[in-house]
């Protein structure tokens, strides 16, 4: 799916639906274990907002219907506080599948343009300084679409006068080593 | 005990006033500590949607850093917590993820062996340093504050777990008591506030956001115990407001900026000058309420 320019993208492509279905290296039970009984949904404060609320999705897992479930664009909304898996009463670690749905989904062509350039944009500043770096944050997640600008003028309004952005880059002594994780993260997860 | 503190991105970056707050409360606690030497982010709620097993490495960086320095490792960011809680969990849980992440560590030069001690600062202040400390810190008692802990979701997973009920925590409450202020109850004080989900979907993070401003608007304040949402409940006010049909102005602190006034820190010290949603009404209320118990002697009793 086009050249990967980076290894945020690279890490994404490695995503398969062999990875959620195997449940490969999860803490924490499979989705076979789920008995539907919605615990999840409940305790989910963007299941409203959900195609397929994490019930839904363990059922889609089940019924072998991966597919469905990564193109329903749920798993963007996870916001990753893992109340259900705390409370899933069959100890399904519910949390990590729907980050697995998550990565499958951002690969995608159609997920979100938004979410897709924020989350790289994010972890690329990681990749680079070791820490977010909010101007560059700023430069990467804006150069893209410059209008998203309208929407968060007031935002950043705010934060320029309150005296919290930070325009200096982090500076950790091993971001080399830092970005060379990334790089050996993708070479683990791609192994066979 | 000996204590490295380990900040995380937020503190650092866009919720400056919580770090400020924060350094400036444990030094009047007599708390000592040194920053962790050379931290790293912990991938916040990002890092999951990138790699798996980066987000459990990138926290247990940190983890082996707080190894190094033979101290616990503190942390006021209660998304950082959360990461960090997983990544001790997943390693000893699962060796071959503690084998893959090691394997991602040794390009830094460090190993995580398992052995790091974690702690919330909420924890370190309730437990470690202690009520009754704390109570004798106060100069200035919040009598007739009223204030709404926000706990958020530290309440998922293993946060609360480690020193608190999971479903029902009580020492934030305690805390804000032991400073003279009246702890109201709400429903939502244990929800997840969506994070960054408020930057990149705002209709859904401001709805959120709505409903704990509103749950909570019988307070004069809401109080948080993280960095990210102390920048969420204060930033969309506006925007929740729409969705809710009402106008939210609900000062929201984080809890060393509250523990700071009590102790009769200066606002500046304490980075109040910060907060988007202006607090001074808060001394307002809190003179009023010094002028009413004028006999009060320092703190209420926790439940």
């Amino acid at each position: 799916m086009g050249a990967q320019t980076n290894t945020i993208d690279k890490a994404w492509t490695l995503q398969t639906p062999e990875h959620v279905l195997a449940a490969r290296d999860l803490v924490g039970n499979d989705f076979s274990l789920c008995y539907q009984c919605g615990l999840c949904t409940g305790s989910c404060r963007t299941a409203y907002a959900m195609k397929y609320t994490p019930r839904q999705i363990m059922n889609l897992l089940q019924l072998g219907r991966e597919d469905e479930a990564i193109a329903g664009g749920s798993g963007l909304l996870c916001t990753a506080c893992f109340a259900c898996t705390f409370r899933c009463p069959r100890g399904v670690a519910i949390t990590d599948l729907m980050g697995a749905i998550q990565r499958l989904t951002l690969h995608q062509k159609h997920a979100d343009p938004h979410i897709q350039d924020f989350y790289r944009a994010f972890m690329r500043t990681v990749e680079r300084h070791g820490r977010f770096h909010e101007a560059e944050f700023v430069v990467r997640y804006y150069a893209p679409n410059p209008l998203r600008l309208r929407e968060d003028i007031r935002l950043a309004l705010m934060l320029l006068t309150k005296g919290k952005v930070t325009l200096k880059a982090p500076k950790v002594k091993s971001r080399k080593g830092i970005a060379a994780m990334f790089r050996k993260a993708v070479e683990i997860e791609g192994r066979p | 005990m000996k204590y490295v503190y380990y900040p995380g991105c937020s503190a650092s970056t866009t919720s400056k006033e919580a770090e400020e707050s924060l350094q400036a409360a444990m030094k009047a606690l007599g708390v000592e500590w040194t920053e962790l030497e050379d931290w790293n982010c912990c991938g916040a709620a990002i890092g999951i949607g990138t790699s798996y097993l980066l987000s459990i490495a990138l926290p247990a960086r940190n983890l082996a850093l707080a190894e190094r320095a033979e101290s616990e490792l503190v942390t006021g960011c209660s998304r950082c917590f959360l990461n960090l809680i997983r990544a001790i969990h997943y390693t000893h849980e699962n060796p071959k993820v503690h084998e893959e992440v090691n394997e991602l560590l040794a390009e830094t030069g460090v190993q995580y062996s398992g052995t790091a001690r974690l702690r919330h600062i909420l924890d370190v202040i309730v437990y470690d340093v202690g009520l009754d400390v704390v109570a004798e810190r106060v100069t200035q008692p919040l009598n007739g504050l009223r204030v709404a802990p926000y706990y958020g979701c530290c309440q998922g997973m293993w946060t609360y777990a480690q020193f608190d009920s999971t479903e029902n925590p009580h020492c934030f409450d305690q805390l804000l008591a032991t400073l003279g202020a009246e702890v109201v109850d709400y429903e939502l004080k244990t929800a997840c506030c969506g994070g960054t989900i408020s930057l990149y979907k705002r209709s859904v993070g401001a709805n959120l956001i709505g409903d704990l401003l509103a749950g909570a608007s019988h307070a004069d304040c809401i109080i948080t115990a993280c960095p990210q949402c102390l920048f969420n409940l204060n930033s969309f006010q506006r925007e929740a407001g729409k969705i809710k049909g009402t106008k939210f102005n609900i000062p929201v602190l984080f809890l060393t900026q509250m523990m700071g006034i009590a102790f009769g820190l200066p606002k500046k010290a304490l980075g109040l000058q910060r907060n988007p949603v202006p607090v001074d009404s808060l001394y307002e209320k809190i003179a009023a309420g010094a002028a009413v118990s004028s006999g009060a002697a320092g703190a209420s009793r926790p439940k």
